[in-house]
């Protein structure tokens, strides 16, 4: 068969065969990627890395930015039959299921942000999620866990995990004594939060990276609280980092998407779990998701100023209760916020009287949207009580501290001067106590 | 992907492991328990791969068959011995008939070897108490020359694990732990 162009990765190439040797005369070495051919961003703030790092012009027309590549499946020749048969076909497009340039571009984009070697990009955070917590555990196997996960990864541990006769122990992330006794001889990974939802803790991940490595176990951090530019979570030790990356990395609440980034190493071992479970994002997602990208470092610093701003407001406020937001020095955390997080995020978590009191709030705010989610340049607000802890009695929500009045608060990056005007309006229109209890 | 392995990942693996050795360190363990007879139920510790631990979770009995006492309920310690090595002897067949560009079809290797029990028994006699010898056939089917097959022969059983063990002498240490339990 004729020799057909690399349609791929250029440095990735088959290893040689071993010729009357033994397996040591195998050539091939792992490197960082795939990557589109063309210019590689040297070190670079977040900035430029967030505007430039994965963005390919098209090299036919010249036109400036990544095209979109909606297709399903390439034109094939020997180069590709050969990644197939030597086992590297996540280097060169076969079908879109298994890689695509536009998925290509955004995950260079991600892993230069990350400070990783790999990047996948997946139709979800959970799709994200369940392909690496799969990748690194097998039969039998053991997973120390959060107490404080997000909805959709308890339920991953709580119903899919049983049925593949595997467990996991949900641990109070900031209780290392009783992290390091729940590992078992059969524990292969560790799953905890950056940031915890709604209470915001910030959670020491160098701290548990060590009792990982002392274990022999993965960390794996789901850092969607904590996108880069906040925090790179593979430098604070977390063997993987995944995102649902809906929230802060896109930025604009238009698209679903997730990602994984982390060593080339592991990140091979999750690609095949992509390929299994399905989980692959559309083409034209991956533009959506890599032009959001573009604005990370901007947005994050105006979600911060923004965020600050309000939540010292609030602070002062008198029919605000208590105000949890990372940098203020009220903050339970705020040392390890300090030591942790390069930028402050939009998350601000408030308590007012009671329900009835925030749902009269968020009912009186004009600029926030109510609605779930978080990170989009748009305030989002959401009471826990009636969405993401509603199922929860009010007892079991005060155990994890989500007591009545409980407001969850994204805040986008509108003028913090014309929040704190809602704000105010919207406050002053909370009925008082005495009035409600006869109402 | 040859007989299903990623050459691409083997490769790297290999280099990494140069670079890394301790990546190369893998930490096995069995534990047995007697169960009835001569019956007893193994499982699988879990091992280390490198640094990291794997889970394992297998377990499978070990019997003898009635005319020594036993059962029948499952292979004997001697075919779990034999196919051990055999296993062992398989991977470093394919592993390295894959690395070498050997596309196979099928492989068998069937292990015969005979053991005089005069030595378990302690009857008088010049038996060894093991295997004097292991007979085996490596039946191919392969787009290899009888050469290549022949030299990767020889490479993958100076490479087995399994086969090196049983073909050089190994240190067997062990010591007994004695419980009280009341009766």
């Amino acid at each position: 068969m004729p020799q057909t162009p690399i349609r791929g990765d250029a440095a990735s190439d088959a290893p040689q065969h071993t010729r009357g040797g033994w397996l040591n005369r195998l050539d091939r070495k792992r490197h960082v990627g795939p990557f589109l051919p063309g210019h590689r961003l040297d070190v670079a703030g977040p900035s430029t890395t967030a505007v430039h790092a994965g963005t390919h012009d098209d090299p036919r027309t010249g036109a400036v930015g990544t095209p979109i590549y909606q297709a399903s499946t390439f034109l094939l020749g020997a180069d590709q039959y050969g990644s197939i048969e030597e086992g590297f076909a996540r280097d060169r497009f076969i079908y879109s299921r298994y890689g695509n340039p536009s998925q290509w571009a955004v995950q260079e984009k991600l892993a230069a942000l990350e400070g990783a070697e790999s990047a996948i990009v997946f139709s979800s955070g959970m799709a994200a999620i369940t392909a690496t917590v799969m990748a690194l555990v097998d039969r039998g196997a053991h997973v120390v866990a959060s107490a404080d996960l997000y909805g959709g990864t308890w339920n991953l541990f709580n119903q899919e995990f049983p049925t593949f006769g595997m467990s996991a122990s949900l641990v109070d992330p900031q209780d290392f004594s009783a992290i390091e006794a729940a590992i078992r001889p059969e524990t292969q990974l560790m799953y905890f939060e950056a940031i915890t939802n709604p209470l915001l803790k910030i959670i020491d991940i160098p701290r548990l990276a060590g009792i990982a490595r002392r274990h022999g176990v993965r960390l794996v951090i789901d850092a969607t609280f904590a996108p880069p530019v906040a925090m790179r979570a593979l430098e604070q030790g977390a063997d993987v980092v995944v995102h649902s990356a809906s929230k802060y990395l896109n930025g604009h609440s238009d698209l679903i998407a997730g990602v994984a980034a982390g060593p080339r190493k592991l990140i091979d071992m999750i690609w095949p779990r992509l390929l299994n479970y399905g989980g692959s994002l559309d083409p034209h997602a991956c533009f959506l998701l890599e032009r959001g990208l573009k604005t990370l470092a901007i947005r994050m610093r105006t979600h911060e100023e923004s965020a600050h701003a309000l939540a010292r407001h609030l602070e002062s406020h008198p029919k605000v209760r208590r105000v949890f937001y990372p940098l203020l020095d009220s903050h339970p955390d705020r040392e390890v916020a300090r030591r942790l997080l390069k930028n402050g995020t939009g998350n601000v978590t408030f308590f007012v009287e009671s329900d009835q009191a925030a749902q009269q709030l968020v009912n009186a705010l004009r600029i926030p949207k109510q609605a779930t989610s978080l990170g989009g340049v748009e305030s989002l607000v959401s009471l826990p009580f009636n969405t993401s802890q509603a199922s929860y009695t009010a007892r079991q929500r005060a155990a994890i501290g989500i007591h009545p009045g409980c407001v969850r608060l994204s805040v986008g990056i509108e003028d913090a001067a014309d929040l704190i005007a809602d704000f105010d309006q919207a406050l002053a229109r909370i009925a008082p106590a005495k009035e409600q209890a006869h109402a | 992907m040859r007989n299903s392995l990623p050459t691409a990942a083997l490769s790297e693996f290999v280099n990494e492991v140069a670079a890394a050795p301790e990546q190369a360190v893998m930490d096995y363990g069995v534990c047995l328990d007697w169960e009835s007879g001569t019956r007893s139920c193994a499982t699988a510790k879990p091992m280390r791969v490198g640094p990291h631990r794997v889970s394992r979770s297998f377990t499978w009995k070990v019997d003898e068959p009635r005319q020594l006492m036993g059962l029948n309920h499952g292979p004997n310690p001697q075919e779990l011995l034999l196919s051990g090595l055999g296993a062992c002897m398989m991977v470093a067949f394919v592993a390295g008939a894959t690395a070498e560009g050997i596309q196979l079809e099928s492989v068998r290797i069937d292990l015969d070897a005979t053991l005089d029990l005069r030595g378990f028994l302690g009857i008088g006699s010049n038996a060894p108490v093991g295997f004097p010898e292991i007979r085996y056939v490596l039946h191919v089917t392969s787009d290899a020359t009888p050469e290549q097959l022949a030299s990767l022969h020889a490479r993958a059983i100076a490479h087995s694990p399994n086969a090196q063990t049983i073909l050089n002498p190994v240190a067997l240490t062990g010591e007994i732990v004695q419980s009280h339990d009341e009766c």
